[in-house]
């Protein structure tokens, strides 16, 4: 691979590109999905090709191939430039990118366990314990256990010097229990929803989550959900558990704070933002107790990684201090448009065939004091949300409606009745400066969310939260009023 | 593809049929399934009235789908030579042989049993051949027709190959070509949008999609607030699009209707909408771009899920053909998990303009699209969005003024009940996720949809 990948480079740059990096890519991935007694879905795929970036005339240009051979490198490596050239012919600042050192590092996921040296068999009768509990229970309709292995290498190589070959692992897994009633559904799921939880990791990810141990409890809550009241539409005090306190994260400060957003690159399909650049170090994002970092060096998230997808190495910075917008998420073409000096490495491809893209590496909610018990006590009246449903949200990201899989009335401090499809709406600013409390570093996890779309043609990232559930005043809940 | 045709696909079929052949015989397997499929294509993105990205991609991969006994698993590469082509057979091998015993498993298609796919191959030289220059002249073209400082969107050409060939005999190949491109205009925070796609470039009139984007954000000034509740509405195609993809992906396909979540479950040979709605997937549909087959080789037939109001029969692959008693329909989608999959959706067109639905009106709502929809209810058919890019309110038939955007929380079918008139234009709107499927829709005017709540801005 390397050998072709430096006859793209030596290419790209003959060809008359003043900036080139290539990055080859060789990815593994192992999905199963277990259906009670038997197996749903099991696939074994590997995608292996690269991909030539190119700054030409001031323009980018973008060529991918997945035949490896050094003829294709040359011609992958030419149409990248002449692809430059006709971006060329429309723009009108040419592009300019932030200096960033070369590098040359070999770095891989630190794991315990390589999930693809486990045998499948160990994986299907884990998964299939669980599943065939949750069957048991005959509320159930369908029972259901997924596992998600991924092992993605790649090699950057950039004319400036850089040399950086990372291996990232992402492993994720969990169950979901589906119980179909008189025209309705309900799905309960452990740890988490849409395929459970994902963290940059080996299989003791997998072990960990002892998925048999919770399947009895996942199917009786889907089971009762058919039953319970419905949340009802008020205003209320509602705490979050930490799985919805990441989406709450990632879709309204981590796509808000993305600097293409920021600057309309994104305008006609993912959205802008409604924050500027000139909102940093003054606007009011949320309460004192806000505090949201961009961090790609923390242990376990689906955004850890030593260096983004153009080469820049990982970095931690403030997005949100004490409530106030203090930064962006950058690359070194958005950093340099906005005056920064260096960009905090968030450029990151779905796959060796795209083209990076500003994207989330950890968005994390820094955690406050307390147990989840502590945010409840001081609850009066009001209702607990667990486990991300739904979204959507604004192409501005500020007018929001978020659901979750299940909800508890909150009487006195104590949980009461369970309420089934809960939901909130929202105003960004607004929702994030009624935050009155986010609990402690012992109930802060970091999760991972395996799906997030962006980009044209469209890729799907993996992006990790820490977050620790938090408490909210005056939020509206019920279908939007 | 013509006779004449000079451009080959990005995946020849003697290529694809050799690929395959080298993994049918598999040692070990009973049987084996592979889907080869190739693409090359190219998207130009524009945003603040400039070329931001530019991107070409040449792709191909197979999926080799091993049977051992009633066990089945897949493995897929990106490379088509022996090497890896066996190395994939024999992962999908092991796989399938430490699966557990799945006693529903259909097998493999036999052509015998469910006939053989004729190619529809809309395939277009001219779009398969465009080169980087040809894509920025055209996004060239659309910021002059825009006339704004302000224009986002895109502009793509691909051309796409797929071939389905099976140790039964299963042996299909179809390609197209697709030319596809967005313009979004912001005139300080007005904004209005256009699209346009065809498998041909020829047929695709960027300039014109600019200048309706354009006219859209001049008309969109000095929005208003407006209460929110249940009016009537005007939905433009790209609006009806988003709720009929919505819809099929809800409950179109045979597995959500045995599983009980889609309203195929407890409405099947019910009335569930307007006797002017009838939506299904129709891959031969003019307007649309697909292949004959899906991916188990089976040939692709035209299924009106809902017919004339009627929620007909949903769409099957080979496994939930059996376990309903049925044909297939050729709607398999590549995942056992999600099931089969309609995805060239069609809703039949009407009689009247747009502006004729405008004047039925009386008190209303325009919505030219809807941005960032979920599902909120899936038997129910319940969504929720916001509307996006022209908004405007309709007083006694006349677009009166723009109004901002709303959030919307409505059941479609219950929205799809009130459809009054059903507009004679249909208009093809390409996915936002995947070179592959298209959406087929007209305008429509409906007596009721609830707008549940203003947005702040």
């Amino acid at each position: 691979m390397k050998e072709v990948l430096t006859a793209a480079l030596d290419a790209a740059t003959a060809a008359g590109a003043s900036y080139a990096d290539v990055r080859g890519g060789e990815t593994t991935t192992e999905a199963l999905s277990v259906r009670g007694a038997t197996v749903e879905a099991l696939d074994r795929s590997e995608s292996i090709g690269f991909g030539v970036r190119v700054l030409a005339d001031g323009a980018w240009g973008f060529a991918s191939s997945a035949s490896v051979t050094s003829a294709e490198a040359t011609r992958v490596a030419k149409t990248a430039v002449e692809v430059a050239r006709a971006s060329a012919t429309a723009i009108s600042q040419p592009v300019e990118l932030v200096p960033e050192p070369p590098h040359q590092i070999e770095w891989s996921t630190p794991i315990e366990t390589d999930p693809f040296e486990v045998p499948l068999e160990d994986k299907i009768g884990l998964l299939a314990r669980a599943a065939e509990t949750m069957d048991r229970n005959p509320g159930i309709r369908v029972a259901r256990g997924t596992m998600d292995l991924i092992r993605h290498t790649t090699y950057f190589l950039s004319s400036e010097g850089s040399d950086i070959t990372q291996t990232i692992f992402h492993t994720g897994g969990g169950i979901e229990a589906t119980a179909v009633g008189d025209g309705e559904v309900q799905t309960r799921s452990y740890p988490g929803s849409f395929r459970g939880h994902f963290s940059a990791a080996g299989y003791e990810l997998i072990e960990s989550m002892n998925l048999a141990d919770h399947a009895e409890r996942v199917a009786e809550e889907a089971v009762a959900l058919l039953s319970a009241p419905e949340c009802p539409s008020t205003v209320t005090t509602v705490v979050l558990d930490g799985h919805q306190v990441m989406l709450q994260v990632h879709e309204s400060v981590g796509h808000p704070t993305e600097l293409d957003r920021v600057l309309g690159m994104e305008a006609a399909f993912a959205g802008t933002s409604f924050v500027d650049v000139p909102d940093a170090g003054k606007l009011r994002y949320g309460s004192e107790h806000m505090n949201i970092t961009s961090d790609a060096t923390i242990a376990g998230g689906l955004g850890t990684f030593a260096f983004d997808d153009e080469g820049v190495e990982a970095q931690r910075v403030d997005l949100v201090k004490d409530g106030i917008l203090v930064g962006f998420q950058s690359s070194r073409e958005t950093a340099a448009a906005t005056g920064a000096d260096r960009s905090n490495g968030t450029m990151r491809a779905e796959g060796w065939e795209h083209f990076p893209l500003i994207r989330m590496t950890n968005i994390n909610l820094l955690p406050g004091s307390g147990s989840l018990e502590d945010l409840l006590a001081d609850v009066a009246d009001g209702i607990y949300m667990c486990t991300n449903k739904s979204w959507s949200i604004d192409d501005k990201r500020k007018n929001f409606q978020f659901g979750c899989e299940i909800a508890w009335e909150i009487n006195n401090g104590k949980l009461g009745r369970m309420l089934k499809d809960p939901r909130y709406t929202g105003i960004t600013p607004v929702f994030w400066g009624n935050l009155d409390a986010v609990a402690g570093q012992e109930e802060w996890q970091v999760w991972g969310t395996p799906n997030c779309g962006k980009g044209q043609p469209g890729q799907t990232m993996r992006v990790g939260h820490g977050t620790a559930p938090a408490r909210f005043r005056n939020v509206s809940t019920g279908t939007a009023q | 593809m013509s006779v004449l045709s000079k451009v080959t696909p990005p995946l020849d079929v003697d290529i694809a049929r050799k690929a395959a052949q080298k993994v049918l015989d598999y040692p070990g397997a009973d049987g084996v399934e592979i889907v080869v499929a190739g693409s090359s294509s190219g998207l130009t993105r524009y945003a603040n009235s400039q070329i931001i990205q530019n991107t070409v991609r040449d792709d191909v991969r197979a999926t080799v789908r091993v049977v051992v006994g009633d066990r089945a698993a897949s493995a897929t590469t990106t490379q088509l030579d022996p090497q890896h082509l066996a190395l994939a057979a024999g992962r999908a091998l092991e796989a399938a042989r430490a699966s557990l015993p799945d006693p529903d498993f259909p097998g493999l298609a036999h052509p015998e049993e469910v006939g053989r796919a004729e190619a529809i191959m809309r395939f277009d030289d001219q779009t398969a051949a465009a080169t980087p220059n040809d894509r920025a002249v055209a996004v060239q073209g659309i910021l002059r027709a825009s006339g704004a400082d302000n224009a986002a969107g895109i502009y793509e050409t691909g051309a796409h190959a797929y071939g389905v060939f099976s140790s039964t005999g299963i042996d299909c190949y179809d390609a197209f070509t697709r030319c596809n491109t967005t313009c979004l205009v912001d005139l300080d925070g007005s904004t209005g949008w256009g699209e346009a796609s065809s498998h041909a470039t020829e047929s695709v009139d960027a300039d014109a999609a600019a200048r309706r984007a354009r006219s859209k954000a001049d008309a969109g000034h000095n929005a208003h607030d407006a209460e929110p509740g249940t009016y009537e509405v005007v939905l433009e195609p790209s609006a009806v699009a988003t709720l009929i993809d919505y819809l099929a992906y809800m409950g179109f396909g045979a597995k959500q209707m045995i599983e009980g979540e889609s309203f195929l479950s407890a409405r099947r040979g019910d009335k569930v909408a307007a006797e002017a709605v009838t939506v299904g997937d129709d891959a031969f549909h003019d307007h649309s771009v697909g292949i004959a087959f899906d991916f188990e080789g089976v040939p692709r037939q035209r299924v009106d899920v809902i017919a004339a109001g009627v929620a007909d029969r949903p769409v099957t692959d080979f496994r939930t053909a059996r376990q309903l008693g049925e044909s297939p329909t050729g709607h398999a989608s590549g995942s056992n998990e999600f099931g089969p999959y309609p995805f060239n959706v069609v809703m039949h067109p009407g009689t009247r303009s747009v502006d004729e639905l405008i004047g039925g009106v009386d008190d209303g709502f325009l919505v030219t699209r809807f941005h960032y929809v979920n599902i909120l209810d899936r038997p129910a058919t319940l969504l929720t969005g916001m509307t996006r890019d022209g908004t405007f309110r309709i007083r006694q038939g006349e677009i009166a003024e723009p109004v901002h955007n709303f959030r919307f929380a409505q059941n479609v079918l219950d929205a799809f009940a009130s459809v009054a008139e059903v507009g004679r234009e249909l208009v093809a709107i390409a996915p936002d996720y995947t070179s592959f499927g298209s959406t087929v829709a007209p305008a429509l005017r409906m007596g009721e949809f609830t707008f549940a709540s203003r947005t702040s801005h």
